[in-house]
């Protein structure tokens, strides 16, 4: 769908501003800057507001995103569940380190609370939630996935 | 003791009919008879608490609100929860979204509002849609829209969907990012009552705050305001998580103690099998760490040396890594600091880092001695009280297990 498809679900009015951000991001995986251009037209506001809107937030893009990116949630109590052992595993497999960018296709991070504690660990990879994962089995996870 | 979790199991979310067989919008019959303020007055009188964490009284916010004449009012209910260790919210949501809803539809007639928001995580895919189609359902036996019930009442209801901020759990940020603007917090006052989204006057309620109002509406404040200690009454859904042996919510009566809590086989049923107990972190990411010998102490809100917060109780046993936890605060706060003001920004960065070096044993001296220093200026300088929230656990960790943490 075209960003003129998408803007002309929503009424230029501001609190669908994010709305439409998400949505953008959603089909496009990105936020680029020209599409950013188009919703400020749109909404009639300057650019900046849109791209720092835009930028804000964990669940949009506003770069490409070209690698893999599996996130481990470092939260209280999915550590007390061994999450960290769980990213020492991962970084052994992958010979990656946590936060670095180094490797071409994968990148490791930790992520905040998805709310999820009663099923932790939980690890993301891309948009995919994983459950209750254990440093034993998550070599397997990760191998099925990449 | 049961008030929000009551007919959970009773209750289909996805069939409202459920919902009213159980005496559902009952509280919202009663109260579209009466006039605002006396809803107002009931709510006060009940001694209800926001459950978001501040503890603030509902019924004198909703006060502030309701006594204003503005041409458009607004009331949002905050289901952002993103803290470490919270998904009360979530699970109200899965199991009754109605009660939700029946609470935030009362408030918007005790205030006036003839909008109404659900803010939502960004993250909540499977709530968000079942708040969708419980709204669908109260929309066809016409509990939400134009004229509710067939009085002349309007109130309009929309699900907002975060985009994955802790921070738009705080209701400037909260508000700020529905205005289409970065979650960041304001300056108060004002505060929201009197001009919150768009600059009307708005209302921000937590879920499980909205939750308890349809039960106060139909049992009465007198019921209610009995439960529990005076000053802070009612039921709370706490949060027990790590070393202990049942995990999960439990509602209990206010002024329960956390020994109670933790070690009555009703609820945590005490340790896991081996483990000793340590420290409990009483609140999330955010909350203060309580040594066995405060466990008596009653998690209450108001004046309290061991603010509840949101509910969350980790509890850590004796061979927990105190280096991994105290990563996993500093990690939390400097990935959600919003970057507005620079104490923040830079403070939960560089305890991070020092975070990080502690985990490796590649702590320096001059960092260790950075350390206070960075706590002092997140407790003290900081725009909102995120900052001061990064500070908590770790000041009460460097003070109460320096050994530990830095060896003899």
């Amino acid at each position: 769908m075209s960003i003129q498809k998408i803007l002309l679900e929503f009424e230029p009015k501001l609190e669908n501003l994010l709305r439409v951000l998400k949505e953008i991001n959603k089909q496009e995986k990105y936020i680029s800057e020209s599409d950013c251009l188009k919703v400020a037209g749109y909404f009639s506001l300057p650019l900046a507001r849109v791209f720092s809107l835009a930028s804000f937030f964990d669940l949009m893009n506003t770069r490409p995103v070209k690698k893999k990116i599996i996130r481990v949630c470092s939260g209280g109590p999915c550590t007390m569940k061994r999450s960290f052992e769980i990213i020492r595993q991962i970084e052994m497999l992958l010979k990656i380190e946590m936060g670095n960018d180094s490797h071409p296709k994968v990148k490791l991070e930790t992520m905040s609370c998805l709310g999820l504690c009663d099923q932790g660990p939980v690890m993301m990879i891309d948009e995919q939630v994983f459950e209750k994962v254990r440093p034993e089995t998550v070599d397997d996870i990760i191998l099925d996935y990449l | 003791m049961e008030i929000v979790t009551k007919n959970w199991e009773k209750i289909n979310p996805l069939d409202i009919n459920t919902y009213i067989r159980s005496g559902g919008y009952e509280a919202l019959r009663k109260v579209i008879r009466e006039t605002p303020l006396k809803v107002v007055s009931e709510i006060k009188r009940s001694g209800l608490r926001g459950r978001g964490g501040g503890g603030f009284p509902t019924g004198e916010k909703w006060e502030i609100t309701a006594k204003i004449e503005a041409d458009e009012k607004f009331i949002i209910c905050n289901l952002d929860e993103s803290e470490p260790g919270v998904y009360k919210d979530r699970i109200i949501a899965e199991k009754n979204p109605h009660q939700i809803i029946e609470g935030l539809l009362i408030g918007a007639y005790a205030i006036g509002a003839k909008r109404a928001f659900i803010y939502i995580n960004g993250h909540y895919k499977k709530p968000a849609e079942i708040l969708k189609i419980a709204l669908e359902q109260a929309r066809e036996k016409e509990f939400v829209g134009r004229g509710i019930m067939g009085s002349s009442i309007d109130v309009e209801i929309e699900i907002f969907s975060g985009a994955g901020a802790y921070i738009c759990g705080e209701e400037n940020a909260l508000i700020n990012s529905i205005e289409g603007k970065r979650g960041e917090p304001r300056l108060k006052p004002p505060h929201p009552p009197v001009s919150g989204l768009f600059g009307k006057p708005t209302i921000v309620n937590n879920a499980e705050t909205l939750a308890n109002v349809p039960y106060i509406i139909k049992r009465g404040a007198d019921v209610y305001s009995k439960i529990g200690p005076s000053l802070s009454p009612g039921t709370k859904l706490f949060l027990l998580e790590g070393a202990v042996k049942n995990k999960g919510i439990f509602e209990v009566p206010l002024g329960t103690t956390a020994e109670d809590l933790i070690f009555n086989s009703l609820y945590g049923g005490g340790m896991e099998d081996g483990k000793e107990f340590w420290f409990a972190q009483i609140g999330g990411a955010s909350g203060r760490l309580m040594p066995r010998g405060k466990l008596d102490q009653l998690l209450i809100y108001g004046p309290s040396e061991y603010p509840i917060g949101a509910g969350s109780i980790l509890v850590v046993d004796k061979m927990a890594d105190i280096k991994d936890l105290l990563f996993s605060w500093a990690d939390f706060f400097h990935r959600e600091s919003c970057g507005k003001c620079v104490p923040c920004r830079e403070g939960t960065y560089r305890l991070w880092e020092i975070a990080k070096w502690l985990k490796n044993n590649d702590l320096k001296e001059r960092d260790r001695e950075n350390i206070e220093d960075i706590l002092w200026t997140l407790s003290n300088t900081t725009f909102c009280p995120l900052g001061n929230f990064a500070a908590v656990a770790w000041s009460d960790a460097i003070s109460m297990f320096s050994e530990e943490i830095f060896g003899k």
